[in-house]
């Protein structure tokens, strides 16, 4: 059977900008060619349409449709997983698409492309996507406020009247919001299934972190409620890499730690303490990010025994939590066994060179801080450079290649060289990776930390002071430390090569800062409410505005706020449609005479509409148009008493 | 059924002409509203297992607007008077067009998109800001005699869709079924004389012309279409008559019940008339003297319709 599409051209532009719309969150997160099917099946249905030519048959629906699950199939190797059933949503919508003919399949494509908003949500909740999303939900209600008017003519009209119900509703959503409670999931879910995302990796090898300075993407935002610790002081942690395999450094995954090693035991911290918030984007890892020594009340969050936050899941999604970081932790107690013996592990045989220099110079400091200077003024002062391409060196002896030829590198060959030197000398020490700085805004009392920030430095372990913490790069770049990265680099170096449109690149220019720093503070005001609305929160804001909350309190409240929105706006819809009690030919005549009233001629009292009009046909006021207005208006009269006539 | 439609009848009266009001609307989701309910859920299933406050925040939303479009399509019926129109008199057996004429009094929003409807016929109308539609149903007559259309149904669906609110309206309006033109078996003309000869000198069927309307001129000589154009009253003049004795009599067939007597006179008059012929039609209460024309005609045929009902309904 031979189906034509009957949409009507205001549908047809409706459904079309709104799907494309949809797709744009999705557009980092899809394999192209499914994105690639999509746009080929929007601008497919707009060619059949203005061809009017038939849809595609059965025969060619069903080889599609099976096409497109093989190849999600091959594309994933399984169809559980976030990404492959978005994949199938996607591909759904635009087969649904191709066999859109009448009222019914409009109506199934809608609330298809209320499901692709809402998955476009799950990947992100950034401010601009958030944006991006409600402008495709408003133009899905255009279309279905057109589909109904049913005419083939595209009104702004009907865009304004979505616009203006998703006004009307948006405090009815908001009570809605604040007042539903938040239920713990049902079941578990299929994530996201692990597409690499840029960011700090939990291992470290020379070059991992260096690529992180081509890209301005933001990696969390923290905003302060007292001052701003000084930038050399900001060293957000992240992930403690204590296991050395003599080529990588990497973090020891908390089942392989020992039972006796995975609580830290009563910490106690000292020093003056900072209090801040910070929304981190997904990191799709577990660590948190975070000034030392951090702690944080946040549900979810917990405190790691090498002084870091960190969550059980993985983060998937925008994450906000509140820290409060002391500067000095007060624990002395002695390393564990199990723990010196990890954190001064080194395999036996690499960088013969280094070793033999270790030992000379371990000869002239016997203790850990002299030893550790020492090797920081070594970096200070022969001809190190600090660069963000660095030459490739041979992976077996790399740090003999990099104390002693090549010289140039990035923070992690310091902190790589600085960690296995202190190692050979039997000094417990690690490497510490994070970011470091980032850009403050004056705003909101916040700083942005992008990729660019990236840092890595090391931690060695003293006798009586505990871990300490040592960042080579500083010796050798101070400005990197003091200035960011950009200060540090010489200019033809590879910084932002990976973001070059970010608007990060035209700060010089006044104006377009402001704007960057206003953006910066929604950016952060929208992350913090929406992904930090939590139970707790939830529970916060209610006490705060209901003093006690109970179910009946909270149930009243909730009415009350419905019925003060609903009550005004069913009287104001009302009150427009009040009856008049004139006739519609009477009505028509007494604007008629409102207006000759305008141009100063009066009905006299009793005076018949035929008698008025013969004074207005001799009244030179009164415009051509004006009195064939009252002619038509006194035969309407006439014609009406007629028409209204018994059989 | 018929205590639904006894209630309705006493929610919803009769009228000449009805203003949608608060008390006669119905509003209830549509299919495709409850679909987009169970959508809503699974987008709910979705929030709360993702724990995503920004898709909770969606679900909200359309939530919400499903509510504000309650008052939307409530309000887009709300305030439409709907009144009686013309209402055309057919044979029985044919269709009649009925007019209803919608007025939006609002200055502010119109109706738009409504479908009114019966059984047998429905039409799709928007009624402009201040502004008067008048739209036609079809009703196939089945008898004779007075006959009164079905309650009209108007519906709308406007802006989402998602809700449909409707409400029944009953005019108080009935329309005129002739009977069927029948061939009679055999024409057998019993002529009767004498009747009717008074108008003759004027009657007749050629149109020659019009003169001023004079005291004691018959009524139905007078040309009220000029009249209704603002013309002085005049009569019409014909020639001179060429037969005064063809009268249509219920007693000039042998057989026949009083259905197919009335069909059959009725076939006869519809000739007579389309031949121009003068005609007078003599039934067992009712004489009406021989004449032409369109008004005569009429007269003929609501006598025939109206044979034996009571006529309290006119």
């Amino acid at each position: 059977m031979t189906v034509f599409s009957v949409l009507s051209t205001p549908v047809l532009i409706g459904l079309v900008s709104s799907l494309l719309l949809a797709l744009v969150p999705l557009y980092s997160e899809l394999p192209s060619w499914v994105l690639f099917a999509a746009v080929l099946a929007i601008l497919e249905l707009v060619r059949l349409q203005r061809r009017t030519q038939a849809l595609p048959g059965r025969a060619l629906r069903v080889a599609l449709t099976l096409t497109a699950v093989t190849m999600v199939w091959f594309q994933y190797r399984s169809f559980i997983g976030l990404e492959p059933m978005v994949a199938l949503l996607v591909l759904g919508v635009s087969l649904k698409l191709l066999e859109c003919a009448g009222e019914r399949d409009v109506y199934q494509v809608v609330f298809l492309g209320l499901f692709l908003v809402a998955t476009g949500f799950l990947f992100s909740q950034s401010l601009p996507i958030s944006l991006v999303g409600v402008l495709a939900l408003a133009i899905l209600l255009t279309t279905l406020v057109s589909l109904n008017r049913g005419s083939n003519q595209w009104l702004w009209q009907d865009f304004r009247l979505a616009i203006l119900m998703l006004l009307l509703a948006a405090p009815l959503m908001l009570v809605m919001f604040v007042f539903f409670p938040r239920i713990a999931p049902l079941w578990s879910v299929p994530n996201t299934s692990g597409k690499a995302i840029t960011g700090m990796s939990d291992t470290l090898a020379p070059g991992s972190v260096a690529k992180l300075g081509r890209s301005a993407e933001v990696v969390f935002r923290a905003r302060f409620d007292g001052d701003i610790p000084a930038a050399a002081q900001r060293y957000w942690r992240g992930v403690v890499l204590s296991d050395f395999d003599g080529e990588q450094w990497q973090s020891v995954p908390w089942r392989q730690l020992p039972e006796a090693e995975r609580r830290l035991q009563a910490p106690s911290y000292s020093g003056e303490s900072v209090n801040y918030r910070v929304v981190q984007e997904p990191t799709r890892q577990r660590w948190l990010f975070a000034l030392p020594y951090a702690q944080s009340d946040t549900v979810g969050v917990f405190e790691t025994v090498d002084y870091r936050l960190a969550v059980a899941e993985p983060l998937e999604s925008q994450f906000a939590f509140d820290v409060r970081s002391q500067a000095v932790a007060d624990s002395a107690e002695p390393l564990s066994t199990w723990r010196h013996k990890l954190e001064t592990h080194l395999p036996a045989t690499a960088n013969p060179r280094t070793r033999q220099w270790v030992s000379t110079v371990q000869n002239q400091y016997s203790t850990a801080e002299t030893l550790a200077e020492a090797i920081l003024k070594y970096f200070r002062e022969q001809a190190f450079y600090y660069t963000l391409q660095p030459p490739l060196l041979n992976d077996s002896d790399f740090v003999d290649a990099f104390l002693f030829d090549s010289r140039r590198g990035f923070c992690e060959h310091y902190a790589y060289t600085f960690a296995v030197v202190m190692r050979m000398a039997g000094i417990p020490a690690r490497v510490v990776a994070g970011y470091q700085g980032g850009e403050v805004n004056p705003l909101n009392n916040s700083v942005v930390v992008r990729q660019f920030d990236a840092h890595a430095w090391t931690e060695i372990w003293i006798a009586g002071r505990g871990w300490l913490r040592i960042d080579p790069t500083a010796a050798v770049a101070p400005e990197r430390i003091e200035l960011g990265l950009e200060a540090a680099l010489p200019n033809a170096d590879s910084f932002l090569v990976d973001s070059p449109l970010s608007v990060y690149r035209f700060r010089h220019l006044a104006l377009v800062n402001w704007l960057r720093l206003r953006y910066d503070v929604m950016a952060y005001q929208w992350q913090s409410f929406i992904v930090g609305f939590d139970n707790d929160r939830q529970i916060n804001l209610l006490e705060r505005w209901l003093g006690k909350v109970s179910a009946d309190r909270s149930a009243t409240v909730f009415l009350l706020s419905w019925a003060l929105i609903l009550v005004p706006l069913g009287l104001i819809l009302a009150r427009s449609r009040q009856i008049s009690r004139l006739s519609f030919a009477e009505r028509s005549f007494k604007n008629v005479c409102r207006k000759l009233r305008a141009r100063g001629l009066n009905r006299m009292p009793g005076e018949t509409p035929r008698a008025l009009l013969v004074r207005a046909e001799n009244d030179p006021r009164i415009p051509v148009s004006l009195r064939q207005a009252l002619a038509e208006a006194e035969l309407q009269l006439y014609a009406s008493r007629t028409d209204t006539d018994p059989h | 059924m018929a205590r639904y439609d006894q209630w309705l009848k006493r929610r919803l009266p009769a009228a000449a002409s009805v203003v949608l009001q608060n008390r006669r609307l119905f509003i209830f989701p549509s299919r495709s509203g409850g679909l987009f309910l169970a959508v809503l859920a699974l987008l709910l299933l979705l929030a709360i297992n993702y724990q995503s406050n920004l898709v909770y925040g969606l679900v909200f939303w359309l939530f919400t607007v499903f509510i504000v479009a309650v008052h939307f399509t409530h309000a887009n019926l709300m305030g439409l008077r709907v009144s009686a129109g013309p209402i055309e008199s057919v044979y029985a057996g044919q269709l009649a067009r009925c007019t209803l004429t919608l007025d939006c009094s609002s200055r502010l929003r119109g109706h738009t998109a409504l479908k009114c409807s019966w059984p047998e016929s429905s039409c799709w109308v928007s009624v402009p800001v201040q502004g008067r539609v008048s739209i036609t149903l079809e009703r196939r007559v089945i008898a004779r005699g007075w006959y009164q259309p079905p309650r009209v149904k108007v519906e709308s669906w406007y802006p989402l869709g998602l809700l449909r609110c409707w409400s029944f309206i009953e005019l108080d309006w009935n329309g005129l079924g002739w009977p069927k033109p029948e061939q009679p078996p055999v024409t057998t003309h019993v002529a009767s004389a004498g009747h009717g000869a008074r108008w003759h000198q004027q009657g007749g069927d050629d149109l020659t012309g019009f003169r001023d309307y004079r005291e004691g001129d018959p009524l139905h000589r007078v040309s009220w279409r000029s009249f209704a154009r603002q013309q002085p009253l005049q009569v019409r003049q014909f020639s001179t008559p060429q037969s005064d004795d063809t009268w249509l009599s219920w007693d000039q067939f042998e057989t026949g019940t009083q259905e197919q007597r009335l069909s059959w006179l009725c076939w006869l008059a519809v000739r007579r008339d389309a031949s121009g012929q003068a005609y007078g039609l003599r039934l067992p209460n009712v004489v009406i003297q021989p004449g032409t024309g369109d008004r005569h005609r009429m007269r003929v045929l609501r006598e025939l319709a109206l044979f034996g009902e009571v006529e309290a309904l006119s």
